[in-house]
């Protein structure tokens, strides 16, 4: 693992093991409700805590929202150039389609950053917390490696197009 | 005309019992001006200039402005992260160790600010480092302390 990616993902680690301290809450609005108090708009402010930026670059950083009863996770991925900019949106749209089978994603990610995690008292309570930790630094570790071989793969499969067409003009 | 059922009326009902994040805020007694900060910025520069880094981050741990308004902070921000970005690599443990329990969340609260803002980032990779220095020596303590905290720099 590169120098600076380590204290990167430890201090993710630790941010994340310091929010995920949720409880059941409902909701004080409406009666039965019980929804989560970082995605209420006008939410009661004592229902908030104070949000995470942690970020290595100007390009690779992660905001933790936490409230009361849930924890909001944004991940940036870094996008060097055009083709990866592509290949991230790409790869996150097709993650939040399938994001049911993922239980802690949210389906649309939060304005400036590539990926979002919404993770309820819920999940806190039938998963494993340390598990869920695990898994937000895993795909934080997967996805850099993820990108950069399908930009290989992308432009080595186009080297071996555009010979295969333009050979056709040599003569 | 604006569609009057999203209209949130709570907001201007004085009896919802909503509270405001200028509700949560500590009242404080007196109110930090940048005047009266200026000679503590001076000295934070000056004591990073002659190299003594473990005071200047004793001085800019210890009482920070709390109650001064976002202008002010941000100027005492800036000094702040000048110093923090001096330290050499292999001095910041023994920094972090000298530190207090209340300056280490003090220490936090500018990591975290740091690494919100643009010019933060882009020392990230030392503000990282000082991150993980503090983590080392206490734990998540003054990661949860930040959390609940209403205190902001």
């Amino acid at each position: 693992m590169s120098q600076s990616l380590r204290p990167y993902l430890t201090a993710v680690r630790h941010s994340l093991q310091a929010a995920l301290n949720l409880s059941n809450f409902s909701s004080q609005v409406v009666e039965r409700h019980n929804r989560p108090e970082v995605e209420v708009p006008n939410a009661s402010a004592e229902l908030l805590l104070q949000p995470m930026h942690i970020s290595r670059n100007e390009h690779e950083q992660v905001l933790i929202e936490p409230s009361v009863n849930s924890v909001r996770v944004s991940i940036k991925v870094k996008q060097a150039d055009e083709i990866e900019q592509i290949l991230v949106h790409k790869f996150t749209r097709f993650l939040e389609q399938r994001a049911e089978s993922f239980y802690v994603l949210r389906r649309v990610a939060i304005p400036g950053f590539s990926i979002s995690f919404l993770i309820t008292n819920m999940h806190t309570e039938t998963m494993n917390t340390e598990k869920l930790v695990d898994f937000i630094i895993e795909f934080m570790e997967e996805v850099d490696k993820e990108i950069s071989e399908m930009k290989l793969f992308l432009n080595a499969r186009a080297r071996f197009v555009a010979e295969a067409y333009l050979g056709e003009f040599v003569y | 005309m604006e569609d009057w059922r999203r209209i949130d009326i709570d907001a201007f009902d004085p009896e919802s019992g909503r509270l405001t994040e200028e509700d949560l805020k500590p009242p404080y007694a007196t109110q930090v001006g940048l005047q009266e900060l200026q000679p503590k910025i001076s000295q934070l520069r000056s004591a990073a200039t002659s190299g003594d880094f473990a005071s200047a981050v004793q001085l800019a741990t210890s009482d920070p402005p709390y109650n001064s308004d976002d202008a002010t902070k941000l100027q005492y921000f800036s000094a702040v992260l000048e110093v923090l970005t001096q330290v050499r690599q292999a001095e910041i443990i023994n920094i972090v160790k000298q530190l207090s329990p209340k300056q280490q969340e003090v220490l936090i609260k500018y990591l975290y600010k740091g690494m919100s803002l643009p010019e933060g980032q882009k020392q990230g990779g030392i503000l990282l480092s000082w991150f993980e220095k503090v983590t080392q020596v206490s734990g998540v303590g003054p990661i949860v302390r930040y959390l609940s905290d209403r205190n902001t720099v």
